[in-house]
This record gives structure tokens, C-alpha cells and sequence, in this order.
């Protein structure tokens, strides 16, 4: 006879079977009182922020801004993606590219107003996210770098085709108008491409894209995200399904990504195959890591620095050639790029401070 | 297809090949993407245009690869080995900011214009191939492929450091215990994949033009071709670069419309398939 079966209780009740199944219970970092304080901060900052045009009177530097701050978004993108599921990619520029096409193919050609055609560019870029992420977030480390970087490269290579010049004017790029009686935030055609009449539009995303990154890494979502970056076999060896949370995380970061591409082309009112080149892919990863993407603000400050560092350098041509010393020196001896430093750095000094005062006292 | 261009397919997978080789040979080794592969390659170019601008073709068929040989081995030197105890993905950013670098220097070295690689004179003409006139230098891109993939394949299957060469791409903790010097072997890989890269270098300055985009758009094709290949297999690169020479070429021929699309939607066709890529984790 065997005992196996006497031991082992062979009907175990189906509520006890599923709570086999079911994932371990993971904390959330956020109770109410660090939301409320958080919002609260993000209210300061966005109105504080409103401002930063009476500051900067300069143009240049408002432009800087400005720029720096469409920018800084993509790489906020890329950074998410990166830092909370060990994903780099080197594609999204399809996310950023296609809906500034979207939004220009909409307003230039159908004649849609620059609402409904912004609503249409960042929905198309998260569609097209979300697609593709379907397929690539399954590929792991290099490859997925490779594959997203096929993909830009192949949307890239879809916009220069002679025979698509009709719809996207090929290597000439496509200018973005509209109707002389429609406004975006209060801005007609004309005032849009001026920095500092700009400067809402592009701030108020900005602290929306932050408050979201920063209540996502924070929820219980995030930590699972970071579990399954950590060890994906162990997540789903605890029963977390590891697909599903890299599939949103990804048409996130998309949507954020087309975000950015919607306010390039309303600002720039004009766009090129530059938006998805090999160039702008590679550049908005490496304002992410400069930055620092671990923090929350990292990248954003990437962002900024680059688009300083392209209006000091243009001339001499040697952008290039510092964005290449930037990203060596910050992987290499920076770690956690320039705010991760920054912040490290601060620690250091507070904590040798506070042990010198204790070494004085004695 | 006729078989000029079949021919042209093959010459083309051929510079693939060469490339893609000494690429997944560094990965095998030390599990990082070499992203300056393609600003190694133009250096080889740069090289081949001075050269023969001071002796000949040929000499610089041989010091190219040679000076790209110790470039190779102050990589493995200043990044590989100092930063082996780092994630792969970084040491492959910093690699990706040192191309930057030097094809920024390259540039301020021989400036922004194309510059003109002549054929060696003895190989200007056509020669005749199964009845058909064929550009004589092309042939000499394929037989020099053939060449080196030959040797390549032999030196890793038959001689101590090729043996050396497999075991720690295989497992370089146990290659260590077993005693193989992991820090040696890699010198030689990494000098050997910048010499092979600086040859398809040489090799592509008569055929392409030299100019300053030229590693950026062969840097992307050799990447999927790695990867397609399956990243850290010899032999699977070899075979990947090949294929993807004639598919891009036959799709040159049939659907001349959207042929540049072609290798990225093969690519990540495979990709999708086989996520590992084709050879999986054979080394060669």
C-alpha cells in the first residue's frame, strides 16, 4: 500500500490552492499622507515654474529651456524604462518620431485642429508602443537593445522612401500648420514657435510626466516591475506574471516618448527623419544615463545639459565628440550620472560635517 | 538575379562577415557589444586612403589591420579588463561614447570630405566569371572573405588558443580554474576582432566611398547581424552576414521600393522567432 497519497491530503480546498498561486504580497511605497505631500510639491513646483520666462528674459535661453525640457522628457522615457525594468532601448525615437509625423500629417494634411491632432499623435505613438512592446519585451538584454534599435532604424528607413514623399516629404521633412483661428493653450501658429509663450505648455507636461513616473516607481506596481528586473525567473517562480507589467511599463514609457515628439513638432513646427535617426536615438539614451536615471530628475537634467551643450558646440562641430567624453566619464567614474553624483556627493559632505561637529565637541 | 548581382550580394555579406566575426568573437569573450565595431571599421578606411596615398594598396592591406590591431589592444587593456567587474550593458555604453570619440577624431584627423580610394591598378578591370564581366576587385573582397573564414574557423577548432578561445567564451569562470589565462586570451581576441574590422575597413574603401557616416550605417547591419546570428556565435555571424548580403541584394532586384527595409524586417522577424538567435549559444 502505498502512504503517499494517506499523507499528502489529496483534496486541498480550492481557497487554500489559490492562495498557493497567488503572488507574495508586495507593500506599496505610497500611503496617503506621502501622496498628499508629494502633489502637494508638484503644485509648488508647477506654479513656481510658470515663471521661469519672467526670469530668463534672454532668448537663447529661454530656447535652451525650452528645448531642453522636450528633451529631457524623451529621456525621462528612455530612463523609466531603463531604471525600473532593466530595459535600454535605443527605439524609442519611433515613439518620438511617429507622433511628430502624426501630429504633422494631422494638422498639415487633414486639417485637423492641433487638439484633436496632438490627442491623436501621443494616442498613435502608445498604440504603436504598445504593438511593438507585445512583441520585444519578451527579448532580453543586448538583443532587445539591437531589436528596438531595428525598429527606429526601419520606421526611419519607411519616412525617406521616395514614395511615401506625398505623406511625409521624405528627406525634406514636413512643415506643421494649421488653421489661423485655432489655438493651442492659447497659442495660435505664430506665437507657438516663440520660447517663452511656449514655456507652459511645455512645463505643465513636464510636472504631469514627473508626478506620473514618480507615483508609478512608488506604487506596487513599480516594486514589482523592480522584482522582475532583479530576477525574472524568481518573480515568476513567486507568481508574479512577468509579462504583462514590462508590456505597460514599455507603453508608458511610449506614450511619455510621444508626448515629447508632439511638443518637438508644435515647437519646432517642423518635422525632419532627424526626429527618427540613429543620431537622436543614440543622443536622448545618453541624456538619460548622463543625467542619471536613476533619480527621477536625472534624465530630465540630461536633457537640458545636452541641448546647452549642442547650442555652445554647433559651431565647432565637436558636439559629437563631448557627448561621447560625457557618456564615458559619467558610466565610468559618475555612476549614477551627474545628479546621482550630485546628490552622492552631498551626503558625503553633509555626513563628514556632521562627524567633524561631533569630533569638535568632544 | 544574374549573377553579377549574386556576386554583388556576396561581396557585400562579405565585408558583413568579416566584421561581424571579430564582433562575436569580443562577445563570446567578454559578453560585451562592441558599439565602436563600426568606428574601428572606418578607422581601417581613414588608414587605407593614407596608406595608399603614401605607398600602395596592398601595403596598406597590411598595416591597416596592424595599427588596428594594438587600437584593439588598448581597448582590452584601458576598457575591457578595467571594467570587467561591471555590467556588460555598461561597459557596452562606454564603448558606444568611445566610437563618438573617435569618429569625431578621425573626422578632425582627415576632415568631412569623401575621399577617393583608388582599386589597386592590377585589379581595375573585369574579369570574366562563368561568362559574365565582373568588377575584378569585387572578387577580391569574396576571396579574402573566404580566406579569413577559412583560417578563422581552423585556428579556433585546431590550435591551443583557439581551444583556449572556446572554453572561455563557453565558461569563463571554469576556463579560469582550469588555468587558462582568460586576461591573455582576450588580448588576442579583442586585437584580432579590431584587425578583422580594420580589413573590412581596407576592404570597403575602394568598393564604398570613405566618409565620415560610413561606421554608423555598417555598425547597425553588423548588430543584427550578430544578434540574428545569435551573439557569441562565430559561425552563426558568419552565416547571418552571408544571408543577409543576398537578401539585401535580392531585394534590391525585386522590390526595389522598400529594399532598405528589408534587412531590419528580417532581422527582427528572426529576432521575434528565435530570441536567441539562429546558432543559439554554439561558439563556432
Amino acid at each position: 500500500m502505498s502512504t503517499t497519497a494517506e499523507q499528502v491530503p489529496s483534496e486541498v480546498p480550492a481557497a487554500d490552492r489559490s492562495a498557493l498561486l497567488a503572488p507574495a504580497p508586495v507593500q506599496s511605497g505610497l500611503d496617503r499622507r506621502t501622496v498628499l505631500r508629494g502633489l502637494g510639491i508638484a503644485v509648488v513646483i508647477l506654479i513656481v515654474g510658470l515663471f521661469v520666462p519672467d526670469v530668463i528674459s534672454d532668448e537663447t535661453n529661454m530656447g535652451i529651456a525650452t528645448d531642453g525640457v522636450v528633451l529631457g522628457i524623451l529621456a525621462l522615457s528612455i530612463g523609466f524604462l531603463a531604471h525600473r525594468s532593466g530595459l535600454i532601448s535605443l527605439g524609442h525615437t519611433a515613439f518620438y518620431g511617429a507622433s511628430a509625423y502624426g501630429l504633422a500629417i494631422a494638422t498639415t494634411q487633414w486639417d485637423w485642429s492641433p487638439m484633436q491632432a496632438i490627442v491623436f499623435a501621443v494616442l498613435g505613438g502608445t498604440v504603436l508602443g504598445l504593438v511593438i512592446g507585445a512583441f520585444v519585451v519578451r527579448t532580453p538584454g543586448v538583443s532587445f537593445l539591437v531589436l528596438t534599435l531595428a525598429i527606429g532604424q526601419a520606421l526611419h528607413q519607411l519616412v525617406v522612401q521616395d514614395s511615401v514623399r506625398g505623406t511625409t516629404g521624405a528627406y525634406d521633412g514636413l512643415a506643421v500648420t494649421w488653421g489661423a483661428d485655432d489655438k493651442v493653450a492659447g497659442l495660435g501658429q505664430s506665437e507657438i514657435g516663440n520660447a517663452a509663450s511656449f514655456w507652459p505648455l511645455a512645463w505643465v507636461s513636464l510636472v504631469v510626466v514627473l508626478v506620473i513616473l514618480w507615483l508609478v516607481g512608488r506604487s506596487r506596481f513599480g516594486r514589482v516591475l523592480e522584482a522582475i528586473r532583479e530576477n525574472e525567473e524568481r518573480a515568476r517562480f513567486s507568481g508574479f506574471n512577468t509579462y504583462v507589467p514590462r508590456l505597460i511599463a514599455f507603453t508608458l514609457s511610449s506614450a511619455i516618448a510621444s508626448l515629447a515628439g508632439a511638443l518637438f513638432a508644435l515647437k519646432a513646427s517642423f518635422v525632419s527623419p532627424d526626429t527618427l535617426s540613429f543620431v537622436t536615438a543614440g543622443d536622448s539614451l545618453i541624456a538619460a544615463i548622463v543625467g542619471g536615471f536613476a533619480t527621477l530628475v536625472g534624465p530630465l537634467v540630461g536633457g537640458v545639459l545636452y541641448i546647452y551643450a549642442q547650442s555652445e558646440l554647433s559651431d565647432s562641430g565637436n558636439l559629437q565628440l563631448f557627448t561621447g567624453i560625457a557618456l564615458v566619464v559619467a558610466v565610468v567614474f559618475l555612476r549614477g550620472g551627474v545628479v546621482g553624483f550630485v546628490t552622492d556627493t552631498g551626503r558625503k559632505v553633509r555626513a563628514r560635517v556632521a562627524t567633524t561637529r561631533k569630533g569638535a565637541g568632544r | 538575379m544574374d549573377l553579377a548581382q549574386l556576386l554583388n550580394g556576396l561581396a557585400y555579406g562579405a565585408l558583413l562577415m568579416i566584421l561581424s566575426s571579430g564582433l562575436a568573437m569580443i562577445y563570446g569573450l567578454r559578453g560585451v557589444m562592441n558599439f565602436a565595431h563600426g568606428s574601428l571599421y572606418m578607422l581601417g578606411a581613414y588608414l587605407a586612403y593614407e596608406v595608399t596615398q603614401r605607398t600602395s594598396f596592398w601595403a596598406a592591406l597590411i598595416i591597416a589591420p596592424m595599427i588596428l590591431a594594438a587600437v584593439g589592444a588598448a581597448l582590452e587593456l584601458g576598457v575591457f579588463r578595467r571594467l570587467q567587474d561591471r555590467s556588460h550593458i555598461e561597459v557596452g555604453l562606454v564603448m558606444f561614447g568611445v566610437a563618438l570619440i573617435l569618429e569625431r577624431v578621425i573626422v578632425l584627423i582627415w576632415g568631412d570630405d569623401t575621399l577617393p580610394v583608388k582599386a589597386p591598378s592590377a585589379l581595375d578591370g573585369t574579369a570574366n566569371v562563368f561568362g559574365t564581366d565582373y568588377p575584378a576587385y569585387r572578387l577580391l573582397i569574396i576571396g579574402v572573405a573566404i580566406v579569413m573564414a577559412v583560417s578563422l574557423v581552423l585556428w579556433l577548432r585546431r590550435s591551443r588558443t583557439g581551444l583556449h578561445i572556446r572554453a572561455a567564451s563557453h565558461d569563463t569562470e571554469t576556463s579560469l580554474i582550469l588555468g587558462i589565462n582568460v586576461d591573455r586570451v582576450s588580448l588576442v581576441v579583442v586585437a584580432l576582432g579590431a584587425a578583422l574590422a580594420g580589413l573590412a575597413g581596407v576592404l570597403a574603401a575602394p568598393y564604398f566611398s570613405v566618409q565620415p557616416g560610413m561606421g554608423q550605417t555598417i555598425l547597425i547591419m553588423v548588430l543584427i547581424v550578430v544578434v540574428a546570428g545569435g551573439v557569441g556565435s562565430i559561425g552563426g555571424a558568419m552565416v547571418a552576414a552571408l544571408g543577409l548580403g543576398l537578401i539585401q541584394t535580392a531585394g534590391n532586384v525585386w522590390i526595389p521600393s522598400v529594399a532598405v527595409l528589408v534587412p531590419y524586417v528580417v532581422a527582427i522577424a528572426v529576432l521575434l522567432w528565435r530570441p536567441s538567435g539562429l546558432a543559439g549559444k554554439r561558439v563556432a
